[in-house]
């Protein structure tokens, strides 16, 4: 017996249309709001990066690209480069290899309960401020509770250092800041141990969904665990693996409450970052103009950064 | 999408936003296009409170509404809780004081306030070095009013002086505060040493066991404030300075290189702490635990914030004017080479008037009621910092303490003045310096002095 479906009734044109543009109309509100908070400061960062302040009189007049000559020829921003690709590098390698670590670990039959998961997580929640003055209390010179580790001459030949003052030893290669201030470097640890819990939970999570059964056959056929991890494990974690590090390059490249609090950009320069650089520049100078021609310069170097992570972390087969 | 599809939608995106901005009209609202010290009042629509009163604003670092025995500024904090009611009776039915309290980046709020149109207040407390980025920015308007007042004319003429611009007055100077050394006379038992030669010798014996011959701002913190405080008592002292009197940075001279190489002998023979150069206000501790001898500092800064002390002999003080008073501190002013006075950085304390403010009138009130000699005293001790500026109120009982004596006598014997001379960039200027200097003392003590000092002159005097 066939029974006949009742026929379905036709929407009109105008209800058509309707059903199309009402995601449009749904959106449009948030949209506006990006557009007011977001859109426009960074349209207007754009302009300021033009403009620069005529003495005695406060006015913004357009000078072309001098702003970007400007800071192109500065030592300050040539060396905050330099400063910013090392705490990047140091920092993105340090908190994957550590979270990647960790979250192995915990996989193996650990049961992470609520209340674990909530102590990891307090280095994350804590604010950048309040973990640059914690860590910075461990290294004062006189009273800090690791200074007299760092002082020690046998520790740290020849005479010991102080975290917070030793200045950077000199450089390898000229023009190439490296090796880094000790400043820099317990930047970076600090810096790392802070979002270490966000980006170990992120790939544990990850991990949990790479099937035991394929790991199992894997071994049964003869795989060593790096083999497993290199062929199995890493492929089906990539696509988080790359979040995490949109994650640590953009805040890393942009978080300024850390420097601000642990070291002040010094001793010296020697931790002065980009986004300490535009700071400096924007609320301590009042250059608005040449604050401007750096935003634009970094954000032009986070995209950069983000395109080429996405073209790494592609899948060869997709490239 | 492939990877140079992105990349050039991308690039494409924002090269046009950019070309569309840097088009695009002007946003930021214009300030008036009349040069440094514009008209004096503009739309004087001061808000109404209620009864008919207008409102007074002001912007202070301190909040009358912190009751904390224990805060950073209390002093401030307690004053203006203090004088809030009193301005008001005294004014009633005619203006009402409000307090705005504001964090310490009152310089950076005020020009972007007034950039941008918002609110600012009737009238401000300022600083000497604030004054030229004031007036880069258009942000202050001239008080010439104030010539007309009683009190005007018992003000220092110095002071006066370094408050007018283009024949302007541009502040009111209330208050001054020279810079010299709080010295232990348990380690300086004959008196702190008048060259650099003794310094470095006594301060040589001095510096052993955990103890330093002294203590001082060495760090690049705070954008540079160094250049205003040790670094600019030691050039001076030298008798050297930062600029050429043109508005240029002139750093290469031979005194400038010999006060330089002085600081880098301190460094060199541990005379001083590794905290001098951590920052955040490290250096202090220093000598408020009796470990460092000396400290040079601003009269003010000292009496405000170098408390509590344990004298190097371990008694206890609550502040400095105890520990003076029992002789275990003494004031004196900086070394100083042959044929030159001691060096010393000069503040100058007082307000300014907004170019934007509603209620000007009210602002004209507030500063005349301040100027009542008790209430400048008052101000002076609570809020300003220093000495008064006025001839008549330097005999006050208020100014006549051991404490002031003492640094009033010291004043004297240097020579002070405002650290920037004729730099107009102040923020820019001193970030320069203080990084030149830290790194010829500190970072790079083998360093070519006079290259390395020709190289920041160039790039501030690119900017000129």
């Amino acid at each position: 017996m066939s029974v006949a479906s009742p026929q379905r009734a036709r929407p009109g044109r105008g209800r058509l249309h309707f059903n199309r543009t009402l995601p449009f109309w749904l959106l449009l509100p948030g949209l506006l709001i990006i557009a007011a908070i977001q859109l426009y400061p960074a349209l207007f960062t754009v302009y300021l990066s033009f403009q620069r302040i005529e003495p005695g009189t406060g006015r913004y007049i357009f000078r072309g690209l001098e702003n970007f000559q400007r800071l192109f020829s500065t030592r300050q921003f040539i060396e905050s480069i330099g400063h910013t690709a090392i705490f990047l590098v140091g920092y993105c390698v340090l908190a994957m290899t550590f979270a990647v670590l960790i979250a192995m670990l915990l996989r193996q039959r650990v049961k992470v309960t609520a209340f674990a998961i909530t102590v990891i997580f307090v280095p994350w929640v804590l604010s950048d401020v309040i973990v640059g003055v914690v860590w910075r209390l461990f290294v004062v010179p006189q009273y800090g509770l690791f200074s007299p580790f760092f002082a020690n001459p046998s520790l740290f030949p020849p005479r010991g250092i102080s975290v917070l003052t030793t200045p950077p030893p000199p450089t390898l290669i000229p023009g190439i800041y490296f090796p880094p201030a000790p400043a820099l470097i317990f930047l970076i640890f600090a810096s790392a141990w802070k979002v270490l819990p966000f980006i170990t939970l992120l790939i544990l999570a990850a991990l949990q969904t790479v099937p035991n059964e394929v790991l199992e056959s894997a071994a049964m056929d003869g795989a060593t665990a790096g083999q497993s991890f290199r062929f199995i494990t890493l492929p089906l974690i990539l696509p988080v693996l790359t979040v995490a590090l949109f994650n640590l390059i953009l805040g890393g490249i942009n978080g300024v409450g850390m420097v601000f609090s642990l070291t002040g950009g010094g001793p010296g320069t020697a931790t002065e970052v980009l986004s300490y650089l535009l700071y400096s520049i924007g609320f301590a100078r009042l250059d608005f103009g040449l604050a401007a021609a750096l935003s634009v310069v970094m954000t032009v170097i986070n995209l950069t950064l983000v395109l080429l992570t996405l073209r790494l972390s592609q899948p060869q087969e997709e490239r | 999408m492939t990877f140079k599809k992105r990349s050039l939608i991308v690039a494409s995106l924002t090269l046009t936003l950019s070309l569309l901005a840097a088009c695009a009209a002007p946003a930021v609202p214009a300030a008036p296009a009349a040069p440094a010290a514009p008209a004096a009042t503009e739309a004087p629509t001061a808000p109404a409170a209620q009864g008919g009163e207008s409102v007074v604003t002001t912007w202070y670092y301190y909040d009358q509404n912190n009751t904390d025995p224990q805060a950073n500024e209390r002093v401030g904090n307690f004053y203006i809780a203090k004088t809030i009611p009193l301005f008001n009776e005294a004014h009633a039915g005619r203006f009402k004081w409000e307090n705005v309290p504001r964090d310490y980046n009152l310089v950076l709020d005020l020009v972007t306030a007034v950039q941008s149109g918002g609110d600012v207040p009737d009238v401000m407390q300022f600083d000497i070095t604030h004054l030229p980025t004031y007036l880069l920015n258009n942000t202050i308007q001239d008080v010439e009013w104030a010539r007309e007042q009683p009190w005007f004319s018992d003000l220092d003429p110095q002071a006066v002086e370094a408050c007018t611009v283009d024949g302007k007055l541009m502040c009111i100077p209330i208050s001054e505060s020279p810079w010299l050394v709080y010295y232990y006379t348990d380690f300086y038992k004959d008196g702190f040493p008048k060259t650099p030669e003794e310094l470095l010798r006594v301060g040589g014996e001095l510096s052993k066991d955990g103890n330093y011959a002294l203590t001082y701002w060495g760090s690049t913190a705070f954008d540079g404030e160094a250049a205003g405080r040790y670094f600019y008592q030691v050039i001076s002292s030298f008798g050297g300075r930062y600029d050429d009197g043109q508005g240029n940075l002139k750093l290469n001279t031979p005194e400038n290189i010999k006060a330089i190489e002085f600081m880098r002998e301190v460094v060199k023979n541990g005379l001083s702490s590794e905290s001098v150069f951590a920052g955040n206000f490290e250096e202090e501790e220093a000598f408020k635990q009796g470990k460092a001898g000396a400290f040079p500092t601003g009269f003010f800064i000292a009496v405000r914030y170098l408390n509590p002390l344990k004298s190097p002999a371990g008694k206890d003080y609550a502040n400095i004017e105890e520990a003076v008073n029992d002789n275990a501190v003494a004031l004196a002013p900086f070394v100083a080479t042959e044929g030159n006075k001691p060096g010393c950085s000069l503040d100058l304390f007082g307000f300014v008037v907004p170019r934007t403010a509603k209620n000007v009138e009210g602002a004209k009130a507030y500063i005349n009621w301040i100027m009542d000699p008790q209430n400048t005293v008052d101000w002076i001790v609570s809020a300003g910092g220093g000495f008064p500026t006025s001839a008549s109120l330097r005999a006050d009982p208020a100014f006549r303490t051991e404490l002031y004596k003492q640094a009033q006598a010291v004043g004297e014997a240097s020579a002070c003045r405002p650290w920037f001379g004729s730099l107009r960039r102040i923020p820019e200027a001193k970030k320069i310096i203080t990084n030149t200097i830290y790194d010829l003392i500190k970072a790079r003590p083998d360093a070519d002095i006079a290259a390395e000092l020709t190289k920041a002159e160039e790039e501030y005097n690119r900017g000129n």
